[in-house]
């Protein structure tokens, strides 16, 4: 039977011709205006700006910040994520909710808090000067503010994916002897193999991202402490525009191929049983 | 004996799922534990295999006390009820999965895992099935290959939850025949968990009737029958 609401032809091509609006004008476009104008001032131009040392520099800051946040972050989540579904105590829905804090506050609130901490005014500041450590404006600190904002992304993909799962398979391999470690390498981490992968990509392409909670930390040194998103900023308030659609045309590129290895990856969770031998 | 299940308690939250259980499982027995859903008898065998910890008393294999012992050491062979096989893993690693988590001074060599695990496959009449994956299995074999992979690590006490309970009727006869002989053969003190009477009935040396978390009556079949002990075996037993 045809129901009169759902089907009517001028109703579905509104709706769907809304939509592609929206995606055009939001964000098809603006990723062709930094391409476009990333190459205007010609090919020349556009390499000698990425390879220049503020880029360098940023690019290469960048990228350690997420080596180091990355692996952090999967280490944390999956630890939270199997305390949350293989352990019964008191509190865990609050520990869920609070996992997801980062999400709901602003980035520069992040970013303030650690400031705050660590600053040479801020409650641990003076033991730290004391001793000889820089974590504010500098590299820790800017990977403590990435770690802050991407800290829910494995931890949240991972938890309803193992409670879904549930500890059968886990208690099976217990009376068979296994212990703890052969469990997690040989029972556990090969069903969620594929969600903790999922995980640490969308944590990757946050944390080379980031820019409120690491603009606070970072102190905007130049050549020293500017990650990415910051030396875009730079450039851009120096009237440098050619070069922040350049670096800003390099951070999409990298965007798209994250974007494009997620999508792979669902594809392969669609289709558990190809991926199988026989 | 080979199990010695002494004064068991355990409570989840406000509910008493066992009050002071004691039982004895005799040395090459085939005991049934029969009773109404929610009567405990699921939570005693996940407590005599270590995957709960009672509140009170103590459980001892072959007179070596396991109270304080993990599942992991204990390694009571159990069959889960909804069979809970490794679905990453194929049939025979499915089978060798308790051998090749062995320490390693115990650990058997390749061929030695291959010739023990091919020979369950022809105990549980599926040979040619090593490559597959549980999810190309009916029922029925996932069932037996459960069994096979608590067999593998020669377990001193085999423990079934339900272990027909999700089987259509053919199967489930054909299952339960085969478990018996299978039992008249090795004489692996066996315990398993059922609701279904005739089943207990049929397989069981002796059957312990269980309600509301005790225990109301243990005996073989017939006297269980003849003689009910109070009103609740009376009824459960429609005699």
């Amino acid at each position: 039977m045809k129901r009169a609401t759902s089907d009517h032809w001028l109703m579905r091509y509104l709706f769907i011709g809304v939509m592609f609006a929206f995606i055009v004008i939001f964000l098809i476009f603006p990723v062709c205006v930094v391409l476009i104008e990333a190459l205007q001032g010609g090919l020349k131009f556009y390499f000698n700006t990425l390879l220049s040392t503020h880029s360098l520099t940023a690019i290469r800051l960048t990228l350690l910040v997420a080596l180091a946040v990355v692996p952090l972050n999967t280490i944390f989540g999956i630890c939270a994520a199997w305390a949350v579904t293989h352990f019964k105590f008191r509190g865990k829905g609050l520990l869920i909710s609070l996992i997801e804090i980062p999400l709901w506050v602003s980035p520069v609130i992040g970013g303030l808090v650690f400031a705050l901490l660590f600053g040479r005014r801020g409650w641990l500041g003076p033991w730290l000067d004391d001793h000889n450590i820089q974590i504010l404006f500098a590299y820790p600190g800017i990977v403590l503010a990435t770690a802050f904002v991407t800290f829910p992304f494995v931890a949240r993909g991972l938890i309803p994916l193992m409670q879904a799962q549930g500890s059968a398979e886990e208690e099976a391999a217990l009376t068979l002897g296994a212990n703890g470690w052969q469990l997690f390498w040989r029972v556990s981490f090969p069903k969620i193999k594929w969600g903790v992968l999922y995980g640490m990509i969308l944590c990757n392409a946050r944390a080379m991202g980031e820019f409120g909670a690491v603009s606070v930390v970072a102190g905007n040194i130049e050549d020293q402490t500017n990650t990415m998103p910051l030396q875009i900023e730079q450039y851009y308030l120096n009237f440098g525009l050619p070069q922040a659609f350049t670096l800003a045309s390099l951070l999409l590129i990298l965007s798209v191929i994250t974007l494009a290895i997620k999508i792979g990856l669902e594809w392969r969770r669609l289709a558990p049983n190809m991926a199988r031998p026989h | 004996m080979s199990v010695a299940v002494s004064h068991i308690s355990k409570r989840f939250e406000t509910f008493a799922a066992l009050r002071n259980v004691s039982l004895e499982v005799k040395t090459g027995e085939l005991l049934a534990l029969l009773g109404p859903s929610g009567s405990g008898k699921t939570t005693l065998l996940r407590i005599i295999a270590g995957l709960e910890i009672p509140d009170e008393g103590r459980i001892s294999f072959v007179g070596e006390d396991v109270t304080e012992k993990s599942a992991y050491e204990r390694k009571a062979g159990f069959v889960f009820q909804a069979y809970a096989l490794f679905q990453h893993m194929t049939v025979f690693e499915n089978i060798a999965f308790g051998l090749r988590v062995l320490p390693r001074k115990k650990r058997p060599n390749a061929q030695a895992v291959t010739k023990r695990v091919n020979e369950l496959l022809e105990l549980i009449q599926l040979p040619e099935f090593g490559h597959r994956f549980p999810s190309q299995l009916s029922g029925g074999q996932r069932q037996r290959v459960a069994l096979a992979r608590a067999l593998a690590i020669e377990p001193r006490v085999l423990l079934l939850d339900e272990p027909f309970g999700a089987l259509d009727a053919k199967v489930r006869k054909d299952l339960r025949n085969w478990l018996r002989h299978f039992h008249d053969q090795t004489h692996l003190t066996s315990l398993f968990v059922t609701h279904d009477q005739e089943e207990a009935f049929e397989l069981a040396d002796r059957v312990v009737v269980f309600n509301e978390g005790s225990i109301q009556q243990i005996g073989v079949p017939s006297e269980l029958r003849q003689n009910p002990s109070n009103e609740f075996v009376r009824t459960f037993l429609e005699v």
